[in-house]
């Protein structure tokens, strides 16, 4: 029983910090019906660069959110612009898939001329501390996690609800035709959707090298895990992507206290397929559009 | 019309094109260098050339390149003495990548396409096993400094050397001695175990924990985690609340950081704790849990830093002088490589020759002393040594058992957390 | 139609001439160990055009079967010692068909969903084979892996058995290419690929030959896989089960050109030599890793289509505009529908219009 709910304590805890990531990939497949493959190497690529401005400045990882954000923004915009615009259309879903993985291997290389393939991990003075709440532990890092994903996803929703960019985003996502005919530019909403959906990947990673050690191949597991999340919520909803997390995290946390932590894993990609099974878009994806 | 001839020439063509490059490359370098067989027995001047394989990027490459550097000292080392009977050496390393099918193409070139004269090994069992087949195939010999997972033995390879004192999941069983040694009042009662899922480190928990059982010290808990587990605390946490006196984790070197770093945070601080790898790397471990929390963790090692084993002092200042840093941050897969060249040396000066053959039936027979200490093998190429214990004093990891190496007493129990 | 049909044997010939030719030519073990890495890419790329390219079902998952294939020959080998050595390759046909009949269901089930989520239920499938891979130890020796005796062949003519087994599987791989293509079944396929809900609609048995195509390409993969397990001597749950292979093969095939004969093969040619051949030579180099991703990058800007479609495609185009004032050749394709293959076209338009029974 202990057990089961310190699994389910933790399950909810890191469930923000996926959700904020998968958030940013259901987001750029919402607007341009890309499949993100890079989405866990611009993960990576934040948690180096937060690792590297504690490193060499002294700046606290959630201080330096601001600083990784921006960066990721421009590098989500660049590679919309270098790589993903000249696509043809009718070719972009499928190709989509191998130029985002290319570019997740170019970042991956990137990655591991500057930094070595040595893992990091970033260890400020309140890495270890812990409550002790009712019995349960709960590690001090992982709730400012859990509150700032909380706070990012909030500040993504209100962008999205309440700018115009977010209405012209939703429109381009509910209806492209018509979204055009009323003067959205969609080449400029794609890029800098584009760009948001990195930006999130980056507040995602400074969080993710405070939790655990990484290196520059670290994103393959990421990876798996960030599109089982967004295929369980349904590809394009970021309330399906949130949700998705949530099940997938808890479920693998439990998993892993109660039973055994080689089938945790296995839990979550039993899920996925047997939801699949039943609505092959996913929790929420059927009504995908106008869901954003 | 014309396109079609066009098309129909084109793919041949470009095929064509394709194959003959190839038989091109493939006759150029069989002109350019003699027969293998011609270069063993060729006169004394000529280069020794030694080929590796090193895993420099992908999964393995942090001891790849450890293991690189090691070889290389001891090629740069031997030289400076005037090489092995004249001959100077020069090390052919090449990348796999960490991949089972690019380790078997670089063997396959190294052997047959570069005519190097000795195989050195790979860095993992995972890739040591079909690396072993190509060189056992062309009768090299292949000392391999790493990678000695039980699958490997299991192959029977008479040319195969496990350049270690004891197969890796023998490296607990010095854990196992030194708690059965302690008196009956202070042996621990209760153990957990967390053992990562590859050939090594959980493999190594096991025989502990066989050795416990039979000792009467009850198993309150024992689970496996796959590999790509990046987080333990669902595991720590369920250890913490049967509180062991005794946790045993069978780990790799992330896994162990994040095992301690659990532990911390869960506050549970058992009277013994031993990790089976991770924990004996000098530069790492401290860096990555915090020196404070390094006190009184057991580890296995088989060189450290201060042994007197032969050769080491000299290895030890070499290292230093090439790759700078301190004695305490020399990584042991380094010691390990060099330790595959010095048993090169010793048969070459025994027998007066270096070929493969020779150094296969010399290695079978008799014992070796390297600054690993004295190594001989099984005919499957499975050492017949011990490891040693060591463990983190005083933000030092120092050999503590068996007591003919110890250069301090085991501490125990364990100091809390950060102290 | 007809010359198209015409040439491809002739070219099928010299190609299987040559490469048959190849290992008798003494060539030097490290020429034969690469080629033996490249015609199992060859074959696999292959399988997978099957699925991948004909149908338009961008499979990620067929690592699991190759990983399928291993394991069940790593298998027999812990339950039968080894004699002749060629035990392996007699029992490849039948673990090629049992990786099909287990294909049939996976396909029932995952083909519910198309294009990007079915890339993505797919690779989840090869996921779970390789958890299963690593759990199901009594099995599979779990991470320990299970090594397999090298193969009691001489050593001056080793690779020879693993290389005449794997051309003829390229053989069979590519016959059955260029025979669906000119069957029904290719149309079919090709009808799926286009617009599978116009398809139905038109009355093209689309289930059955979707069935068809991915239990072949599975059943290939998995022999591919067996005949791997022998040669590497090792399985391991990482090694057999990779990702990485799965990409590779995607990656050839759309280099080559998907849904043609000989693009995949090609591909698999250019992309497995050069990397093992680089990989080699300069793998020590950090920048490895950049140059790979640069180079994809590049092709799939430069020729998303592949390398076959694009040289079909700009020779259509400059004799189109040699022959601006002459009257059309009967079989180009219609401007503004670029085609990877005519058949494909023809297939697409032979659906919309309701003959897809030719």
């Amino acid at each position: 029983m202990h057990a089961l709910v310190q699994g389910i304590i933790l399950g909810i805890l890191t469930a923000g910090v996926y959700a904020l990531m998968a958030s940013g990939q259901t987001l750029i497949f919402g607007i341009m019906k890309v499949v993100n493959l890079a989405q866990g190497a611009m993960v990576i690529l934040a948690a180096y660069l937060s690792y590297q401005l504690f490193a060499s400045f002294g700046i606290d990882p959630f201080l330096a959110i601001p600083i990784t954000t921006a960066a990721l923004f421009v590098v989500g915009v660049l590679v919309e612009l270098l790589f993903l615009r000249p696509l043809r259309k009718e070719d972009r879903s499928e190709l989509s898939l191998l130029v985002t993985f290319a570019v997740a291997l170019l970042l991956e290389g990137i990655m591991s001329v500057v930094w070595s393939t040595n893992v990091r991990s970033i260890n400020t003075t309140y890495a270890d501390a812990s409550w002790t709440v009712f019995g349960y532990q709960i590690t001090l890092v992982r709730l400012w996690a859990f509150l700032l994903s909380l706070a990012a996803l909030g500040g993504l929703y209100l962008l999205l609800n309440r700018t115009r960019f977010g209405r012209a985003v939703r429109a381009s996502v509910q209806n492209p035709e018509s979204a055009r005919l009323l003067g959205v530019q969609a080449s400029r909403i794609s890029a800098i959707g584009f760009g948001i959906g990195a930006a999130t990947a980056a507040a995602a990673g400074s969080v993710f090298g405070l939790l655990y050690p990484f290196n520059s191949g670290s994103h393959y597991d990421l990876i798996s895990k960030l599109l089982s999340i967004v295929l369980l919520g349904g590809l394009g909803s970021i309330g399906g992507a949130v949700v998705g997390a949530g099940i997938i995290s808890v479920s693998s946390a439990v998993v892993a206290s109660t039973v055994s932590p080689i089938w945790s894993d296995m839990t979550f990609f039993i899920v996925l397929l047997l939801v699949l099974l039943v609505r092959p878009r996913g929790l929420f994806g059927a009504s995908a559009r106008g869901a954003i | 019309m014309l396109h079609h001839n066009r098309l129909r020439r084109g793919l041949p063509v470009a095929c064509a094109t394709a194959v003959a490059l190839v038989l091109a490359a493939g006759c150029a370098s069989r002109a350019s260098t003699a027969p293998a067989g011609g270069n063993k027995n060729a006169s004394t001047s000529k280069t020794l050339v030694i080929g590796a394989s090193v895993s420099l990027t992908g999964d393995f490459s942090d001891s790849g390149k450890a293991v690189q550097r090691g070889y290389q000292l001891w090629a740069d080392t031997v030289n400076a003495k005037g090489g092995i009977l004249g001959r100077k050496v020069k090390m052919d390393i090449v990348n796999d990548a960490s991949s089972p099918n690019q380790v078997v193409t670089n063997y396959q070139n190294l052997i047959n396409k570069d005519h190097v004269d000795l195989t050195f090994g790979p860095f993992s069992t995972l890739l040591t096993i079909p690396a072993a087949q190509v060189a056992k195939r062309y009768g090299y010999a292949f000392l391999a400094p790493a990678g000695g997972g039980p699958k490997v033995f299991e192959q029977n390879l008479n040319n195969f050397f496990f350049v270690q004192p004891a197969p890796t999941t023998q490296a607990g069983d010095v854990f196992a001695a030194y708690i059965l040694s302690l008196p009956a009042a202070q042996r621990p009662k209760t153990a957990a175990y967390a053992e990562l899922d590859d050939p090594f480190s959980a493999p190594i928990a096991e025989n502990i924990r066989q050795k416990f059982e039979a000792a009467g010290i009850k198993t309150v808990y024992k689970q496996v985690y796959p590999s790509e587990t990046a987080d333990l605390s669902p595991v720590m946490g369920a250890i913490a609340a049967k509180h062991p006196d005794v946790i045993v984790g069978g780990t790799q070197n992330q896994d162990a950081y994040a095992q301690v770093k659990s532990l911390v945070q869960l506050k549970y601080n058992p009277k013994f704790m031993f990790l089976s790898n991770g924990a004996n790397s000098p530069l790492e471990f401290p860096d990555k849990v915090g020196a404070a929390n390094t006190a009184g963790i057991f580890s296995a090692s088989d060189w450290f830093p201060g042994s007197t084993a032969a050769g080491s002092a000299a290895f030890t200042t070499a290292y230093i002088n090439k790759y700078g840093g301190t004695a305490q941050k020399v990584d042991d897969s380094s010691a390990e490589a060099f330790a595959a060249g010095q048993l090169v040396e010793a048969v070459a000066s025994q027998t007066h020759k270096v070929d493969n053959a020779t150094i296969i039936s010399t290695l079978h027979s008799g014992s070796w002393p390297t600054l690993l200490g004295n190594l001989s093998w099984s005919a499957n190429g499975a050492p017949n040594g011990e490891f040693n214990l060591v463990q983190w004093e005083s933000g030092k990891l120092v050999p503590v058992f068996p007591t003919k190496i110890a250069q301090a007493a085991p501490v125990a129990p364990k100091p809390n957390w950060g102290g | 139609m007809n010359r198209l049909k015409r040439m491809g044997p002739t070219r099928a010939v010299v190609f299987f001439a040559v490469l048959a030719a190849l290992p008798s030519m003494n060539l030097a073990h490290w020429v034969l160990n690469m080629l033996v890495f490249t015609l199992m890419y060859a074959v696999m790329s292959s399988a997978w055009n099957l699925v991948g390219g004909m149908a338009g079902y961008p499979s990620l998952g067929h690592a699991a079967f190759f990983g399928i294939g291993a394991y069940t020959v790593g298998i027999w080998f812990q339950h039968h010692g080894i004699h002749s050595g060629y035990e392996p390759f007699l029992i490849l046909p039948f673990v090629g068909l049992a990786a099909a009949l287990v294909g049939i269901p996976v396909a029932a089930i995952s083909m519910r969903t198309r294009s990007d989520v079915f890339a993505i239920v797919t690779i989840t499938l090869l996921f779970v084979v390789q958890t299963l891979a690593f759990n199901l130890r009594s099995l599979t020796g779990g991470a320990q892996g299970l090594s397999i005796p090298a193969a009691p062949f001489s050593t001056a003519t080793y690779e020879r058995p693993f290389y005449d087994v794997l051309l003829v599987l390229l053989a069979v791989a590519m016959g059955l290419t260029w025979g669906a293509m000119r069957s029904k079944i290719g149309l079919s396929l090709a009808a799926v690929r286009a617009d599978e809900d116009k398809a139905v609609g038109i009355g093209v048995r689309v289930q059955g030959v979707k069935l068809l195509a991915f239990a072949v390409s599975v059943g290939l993969t998995a022999m591919v896989g067996g005949l791997w397990a022998y040669y590497e001597g090792f399985v391991y749950p990482q090694f057999a089960v990779d990702p990485l292979i799965t990409i590779a093969i995607v990656l050839m095939t759309f280099l080559g050109g998907r849904g043609t004969v000989w693009g995949p093969v090609l591909g698999a040619f250019i992309l497995e030599l050069a990397q093992q051949y680089f990989a080699y030579s300069l793998g020590g180099s950090q920048f490895y890793l950049i140059a790979y991703a640069l180079v994809f990058l590049v092709v799939m800007l430069l020729m998303p289509r592949g390398i076959v479609p694009s040289i079909q495609e700009r020779l259509r185009m400059r004799r189109r505009r040699r022959a601006a004032a002459a009257p059309p050749a009967e079989d180009s394709a219609p401007p503004g529908l670029p085609s990877p293959h005519p058949v494909t076209a023809a297939a697409g338009l032979g659906a919309a219009s309701g003959q897809g029974g030719h």
